[in-house]
């Protein structure tokens, strides 16, 4: 089954894929990038790979492949 | 399942602030162009705005003319390039208020361009001025402190009614609150292109997108505002489509 996966170092935190998710599998944690953004990290074993994150993200940060 | 990833067209992450709309509606422009197989003759006209930062993300050629004139520019690249796939990656400054004699004209002409308008309601790039056309009634901005004010500053325009009064092609609006309108703004966008592949007109999409930083808004917050407040002044959909008959 396909999951999704984040290549954080291009995250601005903006949170728009924490509330996007239907199934919370997108955790907001408080370490940084090297850019100095708050970053995110995906519950693997929740994620139904549905592709919304992909969506809503405006920086690219997702693939679900 | 379906596979996605990013477009191959975007090469670069562009500077735009975090949550703001111009990322997603770069990639659906280069998915638009790359599921049409065009990618490969694109000149595309951008503002000297926030939308200029699509110059260093994408992978097409890219023309940035004088301030708000990008449908002209577009229009001059069009006559002289009749075979490339044109478009305008522009703000609602440059479209509505400074160039709206610019895109007035290329509707009016009806060059076989597509226009894609980014709404966010402020001048973002200048600092989060008003916006005659787009800020909504008792919007706070930099240039209206105390908000927007029907009796001295005006009211806004829905812009698409006043261009839909033309012999224009294709106009519609979409917005990108959530999955489900951003894919719907990808059909427009993408129609756009097709109808320009197709040679039938002018098309102008605009988009309803968010500018957290200048609204003073978190990411989240500023995508609710544009669910409950700017969608109720500026309506989704199709406001024309001629199909293809001139």
């Amino acid at each position: 089954m396909a999951k999704a996966s984040a290549n954080t170092e291009l995250c601005k935190g903006c949170r728009l894929c924490v509330g996007a998710c239907p199934k919370q599998a997108i955790i907001p944690l408080e370490t940084v990038n090297k850019k100095g953004y708050e970053i995110i990290r995906i519950e693997q074993e929740s994620c139904i790979g549905c592709g919304i994150c992909y969506k809503v993200c405006p920086d690219y940060v997702f693939s679900v492949e | 399942m379906p596979v996605y990833k990013k477009p191959e067209s975007i090469i670069h992450t562009a500077g735009y602030c975090g949550g703001c709309g111009h990322g997603v509606i770069q990639r659906l422009i280069a998915e638009s162009i790359e599921e049409l197989g065009l990618q490969d003759r694109v000149i595309a006209s951008v503002d000297i705005a926030c939308a200029f930062w699509a110059q260093d993300a994408m992978n097409f050629e890219f023309i940035a003319g004088p301030h708000g004139r990008c449908a002209s520019v577009a229009t001059g690249i069009k006559k002289v390039r009749p075979d490339a796939t044109v478009y305008v990656h522009a703000g609602d400054g440059c479209s509505y208020v400074i160039g709206l004699d610019e895109t007035c004209y290329a509707a009016i002409r009806d060059v076989p361009i597509t226009m894609i308008v980014v709404n966010n309601g402020i001048f973002g790039m200048t600092g989060g001025q008003m916006n005659l056309a787009t800020t909504l009634v008792g919007d706070k901005t930099l240039s209206s402190k105390t908000g927007r004010k029907r009796e001295t500053m005006g009211h806004p325009v829905d812009m698409l009614k006043a261009i839909s009064n033309f012999d224009v092609e294709y106009l519609a609006r979409g917005a990108l609150y959530d999955a489900k309108h951003i894919d719907q703004t990808k059909r427009y966008i993408k129609k756009g292109f097709e109808n320009q592949r197709d040679k039938k007109g002018f098309s102008l999409i605009e988009v309803l997108s968010p500018c957290p930083t200048n609204w003073k808004l978190s990411p989240v917050e500023a995508m609710e505002k544009i669910k409950n407040e700017n969608e109720k002044m500026f309506p989704l959909g199709v406001y024309t489509d001629r199909g293809g008959e001139r």
